[in-house]
């Protein structure tokens, strides 16, 4: 690639980072992102805990079986988190326009102000999608490592391990948020996993 | 056409972006040698602000567009001067 056309596209990324930060600055959207990328991933794990116990307790011995219940538990939260964010989002966002196109008698679609709320749903949605998505995938990833395991139970336990492991890394995370103890918040997140498998067990449904 | 060399604006804008952002934008057009931001009323979500640019050769379209941008709507023309020197106002009797 010439020198030239390398140039112009990075000055392109860098103007796309200014206009990011900048977009960020007028709509304050990494907040947001931040809180929903913790919860829904907190979501995520503990929906895939509930499926795990399920098949566990419900008999499941087969790695495709689980899998497959699990991508499309995985797939459905991530479709259910977009969905909602950027229904929620750009609803509260329009009308927050609306109110400052009205106060300010201007039409603000074509500004940066109309650009960065259109961006803040955009980003919003999709880390509400996507972090529930990925983290109820990544303790399902153990399972397709069954047949190289060779043991679906030990394929359960590392999932609930990765799980709990995956849980105090989130709560690590909002403790590093709030600014205080990492560990205390880990353990904080760690315990719901732990509620979640022991309620679970002890149901008597059988 | 004689070059614009002042031009005073009275505009209502969101208060982001702020006038720090918008003041440097206003600064890197070209013909601008200038600008000065002052701020008369402050409301919850907006902002009343005096936009004065000085300069050799302005552009009125383009300054309006950048004010436009962001998010800006000029209210007034209050001030205008063009020509080879910078003419103040003048105090008569009558003022």
């Amino acid at each position: 690639m010439p020198v030239a056309d390398q140039g112009r596209r990075f000055e392109r990324l860098a103007q796309g980072m200014d206009d990011m930060r900048e977009y960020e600055r007028i709509a304050g959207f990494l907040q947001i992102a931040r809180r929903a990328l913790a919860n829904n991933a907190f979501d995520g794990v503990l929906t895939m805990i509930g499926v795990l116990m399920g098949n566990y307790l419900g008999g499941v011995r087969s790695a495709v079986t689980v899998i497959r219940i699990g991508i499309a538990t995985s797939i459905s939260i991530g479709v259910s988190g977009l969905w909602g964010a950027y229904l929620a989002e750009s609803a509260e966002r329009g009308r927050e326009l609306a109110e400052l196109e009205k106060i300010s008698l201007t039409d603000l679609s074509d500004t940066k102000i109309g650009r960065a709320s259109r961006v803040a749903v955009v980003v919003v949605s999709l880390v509400d999608g996507l972090s529930p998505l990925v983290s109820s995938m990544i303790v399902l990833l153990p399972f397709f490592f069954v047949p190289l395991i060779g043991s679906i139970i030990l394929g359960y336990v590392l999932s609930l391990a990765v799980a709990l492991v995956g849980l105090f890394g989130l709560g690590m995370f909002l403790g590093r948020i709030s600014g205080r103890g990492l560990v205390g918040y880990g353990w904080r997140t760690v315990v719901a996993g732990i509620v979640a498998i022991v309620i679970n067990a002890l149901l008597p449904l059988d | 056409m004689g070059n614009l060399r002042r031009l005073v604006l009275d505009v209502l804008k969101p208060l982001d972006p702020s006038i720090v952002t918008l003041v440097q934008l206003l600064a890197d057009l070209k013909g601008v040698d200038g600008v000065n931001i002052s701020i008369y009323e402050i409301d919850r979500r907006v902002e009343n602000a005096k936009i004065t640019v000085e300069g050799h050769d302005l552009r009125y379209d383009e300054i309006v567009a950048v004010i436009g941008e962001n998010g800006g709507s000029v209210h007034s023309i209050d001030e205008v001067a063009a020509g080879k020197v910078l003419i103040e106002d003048v105090v008569t009797p009558q003022d």
